[in-house]
């Protein structure tokens, strides 16, 4: 009875019942795209902040908040011994590298520039800018006095591999020191801003211009990011058991930018799915009334026939329900099929702050289809609860002399 | 057009009853006294006809029997329990189990099969399935209408609709049948097929009938006539000649 009816009964009025699939059908179709867009966008900005920072990084907590004086923060080598000793254990844990970051000034002809210099250990493919080199070659473990430029740095200063600029860096003991370096290669990322700030060289001469054998920091990278977190806290409880002062940050955490675009995106999809819902919940309470309001008679015969009132909102609301089922069902395949079209056709767009225009896409996965889903069905059998609701509380005797 | 001539009334077992049964109905600042202290009583198997023109109270007497209206003043007793001291929820128990009707317009569900429309009462019921289906398909065979369960309440005559109403009324095995104008809709003949059939029922599974009409042909069916007018009841008479007692 639960079946029938009401499968039946929204095919009595074929033409209403298609509109009203079509409109939740839309509404669930366009949360969506509207989700399947910032979760693409999520994943491309996740893969840029873990291409940048590793999965994990592993510091002082002076650094981290930043309260050290001068280079009180380096981690000596028996703190790294321990540290390696703690991931050795994590099967999570594909590869980590050390590294250490300094400022420093970039002088080259006439023009000088201030520079952000990561010293890494050159073939590790922990943070393998190698990867991003469109000019000229990487560094090598062979490499001593080799530097990395951003494009927009190469371009800036009218360098090019092969060129030799200067650096001038503090030491750890206060003292200036200074060295040419050869361009080895140029490098390309998403974002100008790192692009014209960033230097990567090889981790020994930087230790050798800053006059220490510690590092900062130790990236690493794990096999998922879904082991982020449980390998954090792992990792963290081994630290912890030592008087080590190590903390392990995420890669979100290493990037403020990524929480207030994802905080951001959350807060438009909510919007943009409570005006749909909402559209939809007000377009179908209309729909329901009116098609509830014209069994008046049929509603009368049946609680005459001994249905209870009880009865009698289920099977309204069983009918609610597999029109939200078939609406919703519908808009997926509906926005899937939008998706792929979306997808298919490869709109680009240039992001402000980045060198590179990105292909947009629509991410659908069962995650980022079965929010709408709901939510398109919620809507739908809310709006059913008050139509259900005037039909259960019908008087029977009335009812049947609605003609 | 069979007529069996016989009823299956017993005698001193009351199935309906009234007691000074009332219904004012206000329209605006007026009262309209639909039904005025009317005393009634029906008997086990008993086969009666209310007759009376329009506007005499008649379905309104027809709906506080059925329990699907509630008198201003006065009881209505079925099977000697009182309804007005029944919830809405045991209302609705008594006219699943107790009652069945038959409308002038059939009132069959559009959306669901002859059979189907036969069955609701069972499913109400929650009847086991095959009972379930084993019941239906007798009574269709027994309103002569088998071959067409599967047709929808559409695709059947106005005769052949309210055969399947008047199945849709016994399938549950009800003690009163009430029924409402069960002939207006329908051609002379087809109507007095459908009384026929009705008073066979009666017959056989010993159901009380109650019909309300302005018909004077359903009257030649009754047991006993009961006229009603301005919402007061004057006594008919019986058709003695037709009728017998058990």
């Amino acid at each position: 009875m639960w079946l029938r009816v009401p499968l039946r009964s929204l095919l009595r009025n074929r033409r209403r019942t298609a509109l009203s699939i079509a409109i939740i059908a839309l509404g669930t179709a366009i949360s969506l795209f509207v989700l399947g867009f910032f979760a693409d966008s999520t994943r491309s900005i996740q893969e840029t902040t873990v291409q940048e920072f590793g999965t994990l990084q592993i510091a002082a907590k002076r650094f981290w908040d930043d309260t050290a004086e001068g280079y009180e923060y380096l981690l000596s080598q028996q703190d790294l011994a321990q540290v390696e000793a703690i991931l050795d254990r994590e099967d999570a844990v594909v590869s980590r590298s050390p590294q250490l970051s300094f400022s420093g000034l970039v002088a080259s002809g006439n023009s000088t520039k201030v520079v952000r210099a990561t010293a890494l250990v050159p073939g590790n493919k922990t943070l393998d800018v190698n990867d991003l080199v469109v000019e000229g070659r990487g560094l090598e473990p062979t490499d001593a006095a080799a530097v990395l430029v951003g494009r927009s740095f190469a371009e800036q200063l009218q360098i090019r591999p092969g060129d030799v600029i200067t650096l001038t860096v503090t030491t750890v003991d206060g003292a200036f020191n200074a060295s040419p370096l050869e361009i080895s290669g140029v490098y390309q990322f998403t974002s100008s801003q790192v692009e014209s700030q960033q230097i990567y060289l090889p981790l020994q001469f930087g230790q050798l211009l800053l006059n220490t054998d510690g590092v900062d920091s130790l990236v690493v990278m794990l096999d998922d990011l879904d082991s982020t977190q449980p390998a954090r806290a792992r990792i963290q409880g081994g630290l912890d058991l030592s008087p080590s002062g190590l903390e392990v940050k995420t890669w979100d955490e290493l990037s403020p930018f990524y929480e207030q675009l994802t905080g951001f995106f959350n807060a438009l999809f909510g919007v943009v799915t409570l005006a749909v819902s909402v559209l939809v919940f007000f377009i179908i309470l209309q729909v329901l009334t009116m098609s509830f309001l014209e069994r008046t008679r049929e509603v009368g015969t049946i609680r005459a026939l001994g249905t209870k009132r009880g009865e009698v909102f289920r099977l309204f609301f069983a009918e609610s329900f597999w029109l939200a089922l078939l609406g919703s069902g519908t808009g997926i395949a509906f926005g899937v099929v939008l998706g792929l079209a979306f997808n298919a056709v490869g709109i680009e767009w240039q992001p402000p702050g980045t060198v590179e225009p990105v292909v947009l896409g629509i991410r659908m996965t069962v995650q980022t289809a079965w929010l709408p889903f709901v939510v398109s069905v919620v809507a739908t059998l809310l709006s059913a609860i008050f139509p259900a609701v005037q039909a259960a509380r019908l008087q029977v005797a009335e009812a049947l002399r609605v003609t | 057009m069979e007529e069996s001539g016989t009823f299956c009334y017993q005698r001193g077992t009351v199935s309906v009853e009234t007691k000074d049964l009332t219904k004012v109905y206000r329209v605006g600042t007026q009262e309209v006294r639909a039904l005025q202290s009317v005393n009634f009583e029906s008997e086990q198997g008993d086969f009666v006809v209310i007759n009376g023109p329009s506007g005499s109270g008649k379905t309104t007497f027809l709906n506080l029997i059925a329990a699907i209206d509630r008198p201003t003043s006065g009881e209505v007793f079925i099977e000697e329990q009182a309804t007005s001291r029944l919830s809405e929820g045991q209302l609705a128990k008594l006219r699943k189990e107790t009652i069945g009707l038959i409308f002038q317009t059939f009132n069959l569900i559009p959306v669901l099969s002859a059979f189907e429309n036969v069955e609701y009462p069972l499913l109400l019921q929650r009847i086991p399935r095959v009972q379930r289906r084993q019941r239906v398909a007798a009574l269709l065979d027994e309103v002569g209408l088998a071959d067409l369960g599967r047709r929808r309440p559409a695709e059947l005559s106005g005769g052949q609709r309210q055969r399947v109403a008047v199945a849709r009324a016994l399938v549950a095995q009800p003690k009163i049948v009430l029924a409402d104008e069960p002939t207006a809709n329908l051609d002379t003949e087809t109507g007095k097929r459908v009384m026929t059939l009705m008073r066979r029922l009666n017959k056989e599974h010993c159901v009380v009938f109650i019909v309300v009409t302005h018909d004077p042909v359903v009257t030649e069916y009754a047991r006993r006539t009961v006229n009603i007018r301005d919402g007061r009841l004057e006594d008919g008479g019986s058709n003695v000649a037709a009728g017998s007692t058990a």
